[in-house]
């Protein structure tokens, strides 16, 4: 069945789902930076921009995350959890390196011996609209770790703009549920021949190779390659590339206690951070930008793809676009995977 | 779906500081609820995230071993806020635990071989665990000959003083206390773990070792070991990073692809060669 | 071309072990950029580039590499920058070589990008002109009027403290009297004041981006890290983000060159020079002191004069 959206419809689109679920959708907070957040007028739905700041992981692990909340402090409080949500979810809007991103967090946190219940619970009750990359940026290269930008795995609906409507694929069985609804109309052959042609065009701008494959075998090689001293040097030690990026997962719990009330909350974190591996003791296992930028990389390209066999990035290229110091992931990519005879160091910038 | 992340109600029993330092202090949990007790087993060598609410969580390995039922035991060594907090707690308190967490020490490889533990300091809980786990009537037998040394750098530093004199009575287990100083009342021996070591150099035929110290004390005595021919594949040692979740899951503690809370913290020094040098 | 004496001299002070490393810039992967490089030998020394995309404020790097001796590349604000960290005693060993540069003003790449439709692929300077190319762009802009607002009010172009100068010093009048945001701020009420800068730093996700894009903030312990005591929390509720933005800022006075490095290191563009720059007028107005200028000169919160205006306190 081939459905569309008219574009004049999705305001009531949108109302329709405001009233009957928690929807997430991107959002400006001001003229350039969108993130994912809770919608609660249809206006604030944003899908202009190629690649928002904060990633869609947010629907299922928020930056800051309350884990349960305790009436009294110290010796008798009795913890009362959250990981419970109010309503089913969708999170609508989100692109095709967020979405493979969260199956990635997903494979962490979902694994069989634990099961972290607060993005579980969210996750099995959100239905997602994808939509697909008409403009892939320069930075994109989601083509090279296994995705693209009109790849449909993990939506449960899939939205292609066609400029006067969005061409709707319902595409598992939460997708199918949508079926009926009012907004969705029939669409034309020629409005499939327009998806495929966008979907064509665009697959062929993220077209640029990042050496991905094979990338876990060269760093086993690599774990105390002179490339580390390097490759740090201008890293500045921020959060960016970690918050921002859809498949870091980290996050740091502490309690938070007023007046014996309290509550244990979850924050992002990020080994790039140095009080992150600090122990009270004064030792740092990682004191060190090198040591903390070969943390960073390998997580994402040798010891994740170590446990669940694929590498930890989409190609999003957030981590190029926003560093304050511009470190380029896939020129680190390149320069690890090039072939460099003696006394020819290469070059890494 | 169960929490994780939620800890369990533990009533403090009993609290004793152990060391003249008063920097350690042992709690001795019961459990709250009997269905909580009931579906908890562990072995010796896993861990407790140990939570007071209002101040956090910090993990510590259990010190009293399986077979004390109905109560477990921790030794905590003040250091940040949560230890600080472990400190002044008070008998009858309510603590929340999450566990066992962690692999545990490797008791099925163990089975039928002579046992070496070396410990130094405060790093001593888990192998007190394992060794009063082993000298238990039922589990004598599972291995056969157990050797320890442990040291500390004064007599007052030593854990679990009471039961070394027990033990050192015993005919069944070759226990070795040292210290780095002496004092007017210690008769026992005056020297660093790793001459200790040389000194009684057990064999390492079919032994395994189990070492956990400062790392001052593991950097001196690991070469020791390997000198008596210890292969990497039965020295083990319990690591230490900092943890939060305890489950795998926040990513602070791990040690190239394996975490320690999670597929540690007991490695053996074969699977830590082939790590980055992360701890 | 400042470009090319640039790259000589970097060559002749490497040949000659003048320094160990230079730190400049370099030409990189994203148009409206450039990337901090970190050279060792002179034929590394090709690769310095300078123009109007050199906005970080590379001092901050001289935390990191405090046992080599340093070439730097400065601007105007980077050195008085180092200034301030040399009264703070941060070099006692090998105090960085400057070699300074006398700035253009830098180009505002996040006003280019709103002034551009769709991506831009690329961007050159040509005199006053910057011409960006885009997908299905193509469009020449005026360069001061994409000038970061730091920029525009900055009358210290010219690096007096650098060792080395390279170019003519310029003429240190500013396009700008005021800085737009703080001129606005001025004028607000103090609730419209409070609101504003609620907003603003509502955004933050504390990635510290602008604390470790800062030369400024080198403390062993930030104060958001410490655990005892515990001045603030880890997570979201706006007076712990107003608390971190207000005391960041406080720790800069008297301490800040206006570089501007901090909000441009802000990946969710917040603004936060008016902040600083707001508190740079104010100990200007109250202690006639500007960070930077005087080498010798003591930061004015750091001691006490009988002659202080004490005015403010009511």
């Amino acid at each position: 069945m081939k459905l569309k959206l008219n574009k004049k419809d999705v305001e009531n689109f949108l109302k329709g789902l405001i009233e009957e679920y928690d929807l997430y959708a991107p959002a400006q907070l001001t003229e350039g930076v969108s993130v994912f957040k809770k919608i609660d007028r249809p206006e604030e739905v944003n899908l202009t921009q190629p690649v928002t700041q904060k990633p869609a992981k947010e629907a299922f692990f928020p930056q800051s995350e309350v884990m349960f909340r305790y009436e009294e402090t110290g010796n008798r409080g009795q913890a009362v959890s959250t990981e419970q949500i109010r309503k089913e979810r969708i999170l609508l809007g989100a692109r095709p390196c967020d979405i493979e991103a969260i199956s990635i967090i997903g494979k962490v946190f979902e694994a069989e011996d634990y099961t972290d219940v607060y993005f579980a619970e969210k996750r099995k009750r959100t239905t997602i609209i994808g939509l697909g990359c008409n403009h892939p940026l320069s930075t994109c290269f989601c083509s090279s770790t296994g995705g693209g930008p009109f790849n449909r795995a993990g939506s449960d609906l899939f939205f292609t703009d066609l400029g006067e409507a969005y061409f709707v694929e319902l595409l598992t069985e939460k997708g199918m549920a949508f079926r009926e609804n009012k907004f969705f109309k029939e669409a034309d052959p020629k409005d499939l021949d327009l998806m495929k042609e966008i979907e064509n065009k665009a697959s062929q701008k993220v077209d640029r190779t990042i050496p991905v494959e094979g990338i876990e075998k060269r760093l086993d090689l690599m774990v105390e390659s002179p490339f580390w001293d390097r490759i740090h040097e201008k890293c500045i030690g921020c959060g960016v590339c970690t918050f921002l990026c859809p498949t870091c997962h980290c996050f740091d719990m502490t309690d938070e206690a007023v007046n014996q009330k309290g509550q244990r909350v979850r924050n992002w974190d990020s080994c790039l951070f140095p009080i992150y591996s600090l122990e009270t003791s004064g030792h740092n296992p990682r004191p060190t930008g090198r040591e903390r930028t070969r943390q960073r990389l390998m997580h994402k390209f040798n010891y994740y793809p170590k446990n669940f066999g694929r590498v930890a990035c989409v190609g999003c290229g957030r981590c190029i676009l926003y560093c304050p110091v511009q470190f380029d992931i896939r020129e680190a990519l390149v320069y690890a995977s090039a072939k460099r005879g003696k006394g020819q160091k290469g070059k890494f910038k | 779906m169960k929490n994780p992340y939620l800890p369990i109600p533990m009533i403090l029993k009993k609290a004793q500081t152990e060391t003249s330092d008063r920097l350690l202090r042992t709690l001795e949990l019961s459990f709250k609820n009997k269905e909580d007790e009931k579906s908890f087993h562990f072995i010796p060598g896993q861990f407790c995230e140990l939570s007071i609410l209002g101040k956090g969580e910090a993990p510590f390995g259990i010190a009293s071993s399986p077979i004390e039922k109905g109560s477990l035991k921790f030794t905590i060594n003040k250091a940040g806020v949560v230890t600080t907090a472990l400190h002044h707690i008070e008998e009858g308190s309510e603590i929340g635990i999450r566990g066992p967490l962690g692999n545990g020490y490797p008791i099925d490889l163990f089975a039928g071989k002579d046992l070496l533990v070396i410990g130094g300091g405060f790093a001593f809980t888990t192998l007190r665990s394992l060794i009063a786990y082993y000298l238990h009537p039922e589990n004598r037998t599972k291995v056969k000959q157990i050797t320890v040394i442990y040291g500390a750098r004064m007599p007052g530093l030593l854990l679990y003083r009471d039961e070394l004199l027990e033990w050192e009575k015993r005919n069944d287990i070759k226990l070795v206390t040292t210290v780095d100083w002496g004092d007017k009342d210690w008769k026992g021996r005056v020297g660093l773990v790793p001459n200790v070591l040389e000194e009684i150099a057990p064999s390492s035929e079919n032994t395994c070792a189990v070492i956990c110290g400062p790392p001052i004390m593991i950097k001196f005595t690991f070469p020791k070991l390997v000198a008596l021919r210890f292969p990497n594949e039965r020295i083990f040692t319990s690591l230490e990073k900092r943890m939060k979740c305890g489950i795998g899951k926040c990513g602070r503690c791990n040690i190239g692809h394996l975490y320690v809370c999670k597929d540690g913290p007991v490695f053996s020094y074969a699977q830590l060669e082939k790590l980055p040098k992360d701890y | 071309m400042i470009q090319q004496q640039l790259r000589e001299k970097a060559k002749e002070l490497l040949s000659n072990k003048t320094v160990d490393l230079i730190i400049g810039f370099g030409e990189w992967t994203l148009p409206l950029r450039t990337t901090p490089v970190f050279i060792r030998t002179p034929e590394g020394a090709e690769s310095l580039v300078w123009n109007s995309f050199c906005e970080n404020n590379l001092t901050a790097y001289l935390h990191k590499f405090s046992r080599l001796k340093i070439g730097l590349v400065v601007k105007g604000c980077d050195a008085r920058s180092v200034v301030a960290l040399n009264l703070e005693k941060r070099f006692p060993n090998h105090p960085p070589l400057l070699i300074g540069i006398p700035c253009q003003r830098l180009v505002d790449r996040k006003k280019v990008k709103k002034a551009v439709k769709g991506e831009i692929l690329q961007a050159v300077e040509q005199g006053d002109l910057l011409l960006v190319k885009g997908e299905d762009v193509n469009v020449t802009l005026k360069r001061e009027d994409f000038l970061y607002s730091v920029c525009q009010v900055c009358t210290h172009r010219t690096p007096h403290q650098a060792h080395i100068l390279i170019g003519d010093p310029v003429e240190e009048v500013s396009p700008v009297e005021a800085h737009p945001d703080v001129v606005a701020l001025e004028g607000m009420f103090p609730e419209e004041r409070w609101n504003f800068f609620e907003k603003e730093t509502s955004r933050c996700i504390r990635c510290y981006a602008c604390r470790e894009a800062c030369p400024m903030c080198y403390c062993a312990e930030c104060f958001v890290d410490s655990s005892r005591p515990r001045w603030i929390e880890k997570s979201f509720s706006p007076s712990d983000l107003a608390f971190y933005h207000i005391v960041r800022a406080y720790h800069q006075t008297g301490r800040c060159s206006g570089c501007g490095a901090c909000e441009r290191a802000c990946p969710m563009d917040i603004r936060l020079t008016y902040l600083t720059q707001k508190l740079n007028q104010e100990v200007k107005d109250l202690y006639g002191f500007e960070t930077g200028i005087q080498p010798e000169a003591a930061p004015p919160l750091s001691t006490f004069d009988p002659e202080d205006k004490q005015e403010f306190i009511k």
